[in-house]
């Protein structure tokens, strides 16, 4: 009898394994619709959506997708108006904006410039813990909302902003800034609706974070569950006034792996992917013809050399020498297959102002690195540090080998777990060598690529991590950022890059490329300087 | 009976409670910044990471966060991410898919691994038995990586692009039990190997025993010397290693999981201690030792039924 009993638990047991693999059935819903929709791969957003707080690329594709900016860049890499009907400037600090006419929200309502002055004030006010809160710090009145750690804002808005009639505002900047109408594109600038607050508390609520309101080409068909749901689906939303795409949904799929998307995107089962797998990169071209895109993209990859924490890299020829030491197209094109190239610039080959060969010390030459190295008497050993995740450990291990070789010198990589990490032992003097760092701006200005990382004033509060101060280059980005035009103010920025390769506080090493592809459902798809779809221009074969 | 199972249960608690004191201390104890490692390459704003560690507990010493957690877990609530997602809704919908994979793999296993090996055993020294050796070792020497990449992306892709028909979905769950099927055979690969060479070994050896003998002298049909008598005493190991296996199959399912896109608990693990998700990190390894306690529980009481001898009380 006992045997039965045992088959009998076995038997449970298979059920109980169906039942469950029932279940699993149930709790997938919504992709069934997928086979119209136009699908693309995403990773995971980090946090749920808001605009102040949607920092990263995945969460600000989708946000992208659910509204409509300010301004747009063309293909011609110049700033164009989208929602704004004007950007006006005399002085490039009182900048006065006003929407065109005709947005609505998804719900309804009518966009309207509070809208705007709403949600910068939340996303500037430290209480609200914003990702993108610095974005907002040029805007006078921004220091208001920002006492610092322990202490309450006095008021909840920014002097400088300004809500002139509906669909008017003014915003007043505490010192003028010529690229600031180029900000106006990126993720922090888009308004928030009446909705998305919480009446009692004044925080946008845990609902708007899942499903988004906005006034974009595409509405949310539900609450976006962030950790559980593999998809996030959208529809055209009818009201749009602008341009609009030929198709009626829009999928998000979320993919860990690279690898398994570029296999679905083969296999038909996805249709766009913004970054290859670097394994498919050199057989996509043949496979796919017109569905790959390679472009520039807008991070570049340095290596830095620390002047607080140490002074032994204080001779330029010893940081020349380095920098002439590393092959650098060798290492694009076979560590990286090709998804990254070679940088010959601190500005990028996405943007205007970027000049190629402008960096001498970037060519590669061995004989001259050693001589060089010799006379400015470099040590005999050098540390490298580099966080080792995201794929970091190879290249990295590719320019210890070429510094050994080539200098005659031993390097020793030290590897650390994280980025952060490398800039907590800078801070603390704990590690002195030299240092991996990246930067991807925030918005598409050759501005961007200066201030926030050589700057003086970024030191403390931004990314200058090697501690590079100089008063002649902090001097020229002022007078770019006052300048009259934009040609007169990429002169400037111009000549303050041409202090940067003069000083090689960091040796830019590589540019990312963009390596995506879509597959045979969908044609048009145009990828713009903030690495997002253009939807207006997709269209869906049928 | 009921008294051997409530107190094996009761044992489970201080069990339960050591695992999450530990997990918490080892992930408290890893090095870097959670809050500011979120901005990768940037300097993480000064005032958004200070109000975000306040609104986390992080700077309470910590004794005081690991209270602030199990205090809070008595009264259901396991925390959120730094995302402000709720733990338990994350770990509920993971597991779902977990178990889903880790189950149909288990009974893959089960099927395919015995029924192998019985047919094996059974033509022990014949071609059919070499031939069933020789697979297994290479089912055993395949990293899963390479099964689950080479399966995907013939059974997966070419094979659809060359019938324009879908037999196995790549990636996702969105097509029910159908998407658990390949992911699930991967999983149970060496599984299904290292089952068949037990259940081989092991009816080979009971088939010699004496009572078989006995049994076959004695007439008895040869399905019912070999179903009843043979089976049955071969099986306990075969319950023994399956019981350790469910475990090891829902923990150990990551690259499983990234081949194939499925959001279970083994991805979500894996990046919870990359990202310092403390909550979600002691909530997984707890729900994991769980099950290796029930599983061992029932492995147990599996022996009473296939061995009479076996007395619980």
């Amino acid at each position: 009898m006992r045997v039965i009993k045992g088959a009998k638990l076995v038997a449970g047991t298979t059920l109980l394994a169906l039942a469950l693999a029932a279940c699993g059935n149930a709790t997938s819903t919504g992709e069934a619709s997928g086979a119209e929709a136009v699908r693309m791969k995403i990773g995971e957003p980090q946090k749920l959506f808001s605009p102040g707080d949607t920092v990263e690329s995945e969460g600000a594709e989708v946000m992208a997708a659910v509204f409509a900016p300010l301004v747009k860049y063309n293909d011609d890499k110049e700033v164009v108006n989208h929602v704004a009907d004007s950007i006006k400037t005399s002085d490039n600090k009182v900048w006065t904006i006003k929407i065109k006419e005709g947005y609505k929200w998804h719900n309804g309502e009518p966009l309207i410039a509070q809208n705007y002055v709403d949600a910068w004030n939340y996303a500037a006010n430290q209480e609200n813990a914003q990702s993108a809160n610095y974005f907002f710090g040029r805007v006078q009145g921004y220091a208001d909302l920002n006492p610092g750690e322990g202490k309450t804002p006095s008021t909840k808005e920014m002097s400088g902003l300004k809500a002139v009639d509906e669909t008017t505002f003014r915003v007043t900047l505490s010192q003028p800034f010529s690229q600031f109408g180029t900000m106006l594109g990126y993720t922090a600038f888009y308004p928030l609706p009446k909705a998305a607050f919480d009446e009692g508390t004044g925080k946008i609520t845990d609902a708007y974070m899942k499903k988004p309101i906005g006034q974009g080409l595409f509405k949310m068909d539900a609450p976006y569950n962030k950790g559980t749901d593999q998809t996030i689906n959208l529809s055209l939303f009818k009201d749009f006034p602008g341009d609009k795409p030929k198709f009626e949904k829009l999928q998000f799929k979320v993919y860990t792996s690279a690898e398994t998307a570029w296999n679905d995107l083969q296999a038909g089962s996805v249709d766009i992917q913004e970054q290859l797998p670097p394994a498919a990169i050199s057989t996509a071209k043949a496979e796919l013809g017109e569905r790959y895109i390679d472009q520039a993209d807008a991070a570049i990859g340095y290596i830095g050399f620390p002047t607080i924490a140490s002074r032994a890299y204080d001779d330029i020829r010893l940081r020349r020498a380095i920098s002439m030491a590393i092959d650098r197209k060798t290492i694009t094109e076979t560590v990286f297959s090709g998804t990254r190239a070679p940088a010959d610039d601190f500005l990028n080959p996405l943007l205007d102002g970027y000049r190629p060969g402008a960096c001498k010390a970037c060519v590669y030459d061995p004989d001259a690195a050693r001589k060089l190295y010799a006379e400015a008497n470099g040590p005999k050993t050098l540390e490298l540090g580099s966080n080792m995740d995201n794929g970091h450990k190879e290249w990295i291990e590719a320019v210890a080998n070429n510094l050994r070789s080539n200098l005659g010198i031993t390097v020793n990589v030290t590897p650390f777990e994280k980025f952060q990490q490398i800039l907590d032992e800078l801070d603390a003097k704990k590690y002195t060598g030299m240092f991996r760092s990246g930067w991807l701006i925030d918005y598409p200005s050759p501005e961007n690529y200066l201030t926030p990382v050589f700057s003086t004033g970024a030191i403390k509060d931004g990314s200058n991590y090697t501690g590079y101060s100089n008063p002649e280059f902090d001097e020229l980005l002022v007078k770019g950022d006052t300048a009259a035009t934009m040609e007169e103010s990429l002169k400037y920025y111009q000549k303050a890059d041409d202090l940067l390769l003069r000083d090689l506080p960091m040796i830019p090493i590589f540019y990312y490329r963009m390596n995506a592809a879509f597959s045979e459902n969908v044609r048009g798809v145009k990828i713009n300087l903030l690495n997002q779809v253009e939807w207006a221009q997709v269209e869906k074969v049928v | 009976m009921g008294r051997y199972i409530l107190r094996r249960l009761l044992q489970a608690i201080p069990v339960l409670l050591g695992a999450t004191l530990l997990i918490y201390a080892i992930v408290f104890a890893l090095p870097g910044d959670p809050i500011a490692s979120m901005y990768g390459d940037k300097r993480a704003p000064e005032n958004v990471v200070n109000a975000m560690r306040e609104q986390y507990h992080l700077n309470d010493p910590f004794i005081v966060q690991y209270w602030h957690y199990i205090s809070g877990a008595f009264q259901g609530n396991f925390g959120r991410t730094f995302a402000g997602v709720e733990v338990s809704s994350i770990i509920a919908s993971k597991f779902q898919v977990t178990l889903n994979l880790a189950f149909t793999a288990l009974v893959m296993e089960a099927v395919i691994g015995v029924g192998l090996g019985l047919y094996a055993a059974l033509r022990r020294g014949r071609a059919q038995d070499t031939m069933v050796l020789a697979s297994t070792l290479v089912l055993i020497s395949v990293p899963t990586l390479v099964t689950g990449f080479v399966l995907q992306l013939l059974l997966g892709v070419k094979l659809k692009q060359s019938t324009g028909i879908e037999f196995f979905p790549i990636s996702g769950v969105a097509d029910g039990l159908h998407s658990y099927l390949l992911p699930a055979f991967v999983l149970a690969g060496t599984s299904i190997a290292y089952l068949t060479r037990l259940t081989r070994t092991s009816l080979a050896e009971t088939l010699r025993a004496d009572y078989i003998r006995t049994a076959v002298a004695k007439g008895m049909p040869r399905r019912r010397v070999v179903g009843r008598h043979a089976l049955r005493n071969a099986l306990i190991p075969l319950v023994t290693y399956l019981g350790a296996d469910l475990g090891t199959l829902m923990g150990g399912a990551v690259i499983t999981e990234t081949i194939f896109n499925l959001p279970g608990i083994g991805q979500e693990l894996f990046r919870s201690v990359y990202e310092r998700q403390q909550p979600v990190v002691v909530g997984i390894v707890t729900l994991l030792v769980l099950v290796y306690i029930l599983a061992n529980l029932i492995v147990d009481l599996l022996y009473a039924v296939l061995d009479p001898r076996i007395r619980y009380e």
